[in-house]
């Protein structure tokens, strides 16, 4: 079974777009969730990433790192209840707990961590859609004339991850088949198992590299240049170069980039000038203050609405031929047109 | 001197190799002992030999693997195409050598189709409209052109292999490598691969060396054999040179037509179908299709008289293999499972499935790749559940799946199966005087048996088996040695009261061991009859002397061979 999380290629603006454009509108709106603190603008953006995971069909990777994200958030609240005893409106006062000495449950503390927690879920979302919806050969492809071995790295992990749960699944579906006079298997066995299998796997992903011409680079020969199999040993009478700039075969250019571009910018403008004006008015201690000014709704307004990005534009009308259709039907007899 | 941009202009061996020993690093002895050989561009050759023979390592000298990436102690000479191999690395060699290994899972490295296939060009440097012209017609020559936007992991193993074979391919490499690429596939998709790979061979020139067990899929496409004992060439000639040799010095290399041959006593032996058909009909007169043409194009069109079918055995000889003990080993009624392969897609895996399945009998699951036949024992093991339908297992199952070392994770036998009830399921395998053995130095066959112990363990009352054992693609990687030994076990099994079936594509090793053939198609049960039928009433899914004879019920070499001496005893 695949990981909610995994890429899958679908025929939407998001996935089309290049890697770029993809990142600067994901990463500008994963941006203001750490730039801001006031809990309508996170809303604001946890919205925004939902509707553009679901127009990009990541339905999966959004429901789980929901899932995952509001866990997290729970946690989060639970543990900054405990451990923060700040605040003016005491809920509860749990009296002396070991470690945590004087324990006082705020409404301030909880609604502290109620934030904290949302941007983390809001965070997990991000980057949740940018695993789902980004193709992370492009990424990669994009990567390897900057940084090489990091590409490389990146590759073999890319890779190994999917290689290595679906061993995992095969050694747990093996562990459950044992008979029940066999011995048991642990968790650190299998664990032990996985890894010894997860260096052989590495080395063969490896093989099958460097049989693809990675150790080469990403390089090519000057034009009209020959070799023989010594001279490519020796690398003599072959000058390398490399290439520029990278580029894809499918989706080379995608007309949705420049909107991506375009909304990835406007976003990270608002969230700065409205950070500049005050929208990100919020106060946890002593008393819980959410600013809801005019200008932290017009910023959590153009973030709620920036998710719609990835939205497919339908096929425009031609107005002419409709035109000419209407004039043609009105002007058939009634009953046919011979 | 080669030209990197069109390495089909250099003309000289495609390999040539020259008094070549190897050994791995850790081993005592050499994998590769002497060998010579030269590869003229353009060969299709078929490299033959038992498990351990050395095929393998002779298939990673020749794309540099080794010694660059295993190590070890290397002498002689490995020219590829002009290149010495053995100081260029896999890297250099890439732009002329193209090499597809056994399992796809291990071969792929980019998670899209297209880009995957892009890779090697990228690497070599080629120009952006270059690299979209070659991915675009290596796809159409490979027909996969719907895959290119696939993500790589939910693709099928035949897929994957194809995948496998574009990325080799695209650089448009003088010599291309395969090291047993059918074993994971179904009869179907294997023949395909096989006539694909011919095709390029005749069409673009490309020289091919294929490392294969299962020869009677590929012996017909080869224009010379090369076989391979403990590292060195025992055989180097014609395919049909080669049957001949085979005969004499190693029968377990015999395909099964030519073994019919031999058998009959009828030569030459014939390196195909085509090939012992026209044999047959120039020296007997046995009905092997050539007599009945609609029979050959329409294969499941039934005879339309007695005389079609002289020698159909009787029907009391043809239900004997059907006779079976009363107790029920498995039944499954209505069988419905639901898999997601991706996010928004979810399908019906097996659709409505009945199947019974009797204490003692001998059952093979066939089908294409992606049937349904791992569901289906799975299923049936409680790994997967069913959204519909019932399941009952009186006495209980054993599954042993795909990958035996998935159940070894210990370091002493011992350790494995300790007490009373894993001796017992030692000797139920025969390897009670394996205690103190590391499974690691078990071979092949050894290591099967012992997760076959695994999963019985415990399952057993004293010495008595669980009601079924299932195995599911046993046979992938093996040559028929060890074949053999397999079927021994399954048979010994049974005998001692297990319902036994075996998830298998290999056409032959079904025809040994099943009593009965269930045919899965898409989710459904297509055909569900004894193995002489089902094996004898089809093409893909029918044995090589089926194939062969066409005549229904006889589809091993000894029913076959015993039908033409009765058909020449007749004559005569």
């Amino acid at each position: 079974m695949r990981s909610p999380f995994a890429y899958i290629s679908r025929p939407r603006p998001l996935q089309s777009a290049s890697p770029g454009a993809a990142v600067v509108y994901l990463g500008s709106l994963i941006a203001v969730a750490f730039l801001y603190s006031n809990p309508i603008v996170l809303l604001a953006v946890g919205f925004a990433l939902v509707i553009s995971g679901r127009l990009a069909g990541a339905h999966a990777a959004v429901r789980a790192a929901l899932w995952m994200g509001l866990t997290l958030a729970l946690l989060i609240v639970a543990v900054n209840a405990l451990v923060v005893s700040r605040g003016e409106t005491v809920l509860a006062r749990l009296g002396e707990w070991p470690l945590f000495g004087q324990v006082d449950v705020t409404l301030e503390a909880i609604v502290a961590g109620l934030v904290l927690g949302l941007r983390a879920a809001v965070v997990m979302v991000g980057f949740a859609v940018y695993s789902a919806c980004v193709d992370p050969d492009r990424v990669l492809r994009a990567l390897r004339p900057i940084a090489h071995r990091s590409a490389l790295t990146a590759t073999l992990v890319s890779r190994l991850v999917p290689v290595a749960a679906a061993d995992a699944a095969r050694l747990r579906d093996a562990a459950r088949l044992r008979g029940p006079g066999a011995a048991p298997v642990g968790r650190a066995s299998l664990a032990r198992r996985l890894l010894a299998g997860s260096l052989d796997r590495a080395v063969d992903v490896a093989a099958t590299l460097e049989l693809r011409g990675y150790s080469l680079g990403s390089r090519h020969p000057t034009a009209g240049a020959t070799f023989s199999g010594s001279e490519a040993t020796e690398r003599r009478f072959t000058r390398w170069v490399p290439r520029r700039r990278p580029e894809t075969i499918r989706g080379r250019r995608s007309r949705y980039d420049r909107r991506f571009y375009a909304i990835g910018l406007a976003v990270l403008a608002v969230a700065i000038a409205g950070k500049a004006l005050g929208a990100d008015a919020f106060s946890e201690y002593p008393a819980t203050e959410i600013g809801a000014g005019v200008t932290t709704i017009v910023v959590a307004t153009a973030v709620a609405l920036s998710g719609l990005a990835p939205l497919r534009r339908r096929p425009r009308r031609d107005r002419s031929n409709l035109s000419n259709r209407r004039t043609a039907s009105n002007s058939l007899p009634a009953g046919g047109g011979s | 001197m080669a030209d990197l941009a069109a390495p089909s202009r250099a003309t000289g061996p495609a390999l040539h190799l020259e008094g070549v020993t190897y050994s791995y690093p850790t081993a005592n002895t050499p994998a590769l002992c002497d060998v010579s050989l030269n590869l003229s561009p353009g060969e299709f050759t078929l490299l033959a030999g038992r498990s351990a023979s050395g095929k393998s390592t002779l298939l990673r000298a020749a794309c540099g693997l080794v010694p660059h990436f295993h190590g070890g102690e290397i002498e002689g000479r490995i020219e590829v195409a002009g290149f010495d191999a053995i100081s260029a690395g896999p890297g250099e060699l890439a732009a002329v050598v193209g090499y597809v290994a056994q399992d796809p899972e291990t071969q792929v490295v980019s998670t899209t189709v297209s880009a995957e296939i892009e890779l090697p060009l990228e690497m070599r440097g080629d120009p952006s409209t270059s690299r979209a012209r070659a991915v675009e017609e290596v796809a159409l020559a490979l027909a996969i052109p719907h895959l290119l936007d696939r993500a790589v992991d939910t693709l099928s193993g035949g897929e994957l292999q194809r995948v496998a074979l574009a990325a080799a391919l695209v650089t448009r490499p003088r010599l291309v490598l395969l090291d047993e690429p059918t074993s994971q596939l179904d009869p179907v998709a294997g023949d395909e691969l096989i006539w694909l790979l011919r095709r390029l061979n005749e069409e673009w020139g490309v020289t091919i060396l294929l490392a294969e067990h299962r020869l009677e899929r590929c012996l017909a496409a080869a224009d010379r054999v090369i076989a391979m004992s403990a590292g060195a060439i025992t055989f180097d000639g014609s395919p049909g040179s080669f049957l001949a040799w085979a005969q004499g010095v190693d029968p377990a290399l015999e395909t099964p037509a030519a073994k019919l041959f031999s058998l009959a006593g009828i030569a030459p032996l014939p390196v195909g179908v085509r090939d012992a058909r026209r044999t047959l009909a120039s020296t007997t007169a046995v009905d092997a299709g050539e007599a009945d043409p609609l029979r050959t194009i329409f294969p499941f069109s039934a005879p339309t008289s007695r005389r079609q079918q002289p020698h159909a055995p009787p029907k009391k000889a043809r239900e004997e293999g059907v006779r079976l003990p009363s107790t029920t080993a498995v039944r499954a009624k209505d069988l419905w499972v639901e898999l997601s392969r991706s996010d928004d897609e979810r399908r019906d895996v097996l659709r409505g499935i009945d199947l019974t399945i009797k204490a003692g009998e001998r059952v093979a699951l066939m089908g294409r790749n992606g049937a349904g036949k791992s569901t289906l024992l799975r299923t049936l093991a409680g790994l997967t559940n069913a959204v519909r339908g019932k399941i009952e297992l009186p006495a209980g199952i054993a599954l042993l799946t795909q990958n035996p070392g998935d159940y070894l994770v210990r370091e002493r036998v011992g350790d494995e199966l300790p007490g009373d009830a894993g001796l017992a399921a030692l000797r139920i395998v025969g390897l009670e005087h394996a205690l103190e053995a590391d499974p690691r130095d078990l071979s092949g066959g050894e290591r099967q048996r012992l997760a076959l112990a695994i999963a019985l363990a415990g399952r057993m009352d004293g010495d008595a088996l669980p009601g079924l054992v299932a195995l599911d693609e046993p046979t992938r990687g093996m040559d028929r040695a060890r074949k053999d030994d397999l079927v021994g076990l399954i048979e010994e099994l049974a005998s001692r009261g297990a319902g036994l079936v075996v998830a298998t594509h290999d056409v032959e090793f079904a025809a040994a061991f099943a009593q009965r053939i269930v045919l899965l198609g898409d989710g459904v049960v297509i055909a569900d009859g004894p193995a002489r039928e089902v094996l004898s009433g089809g093409w893909y899914f029918a044995t090589e002397v089926a194939r062969v004879l066409d005549l229904p019920g006889v589809i091993t070499p000894e029913r076959g061979a015993e039908v033409l001496r009765r058909q020449s005893g007749e004559e005569s």
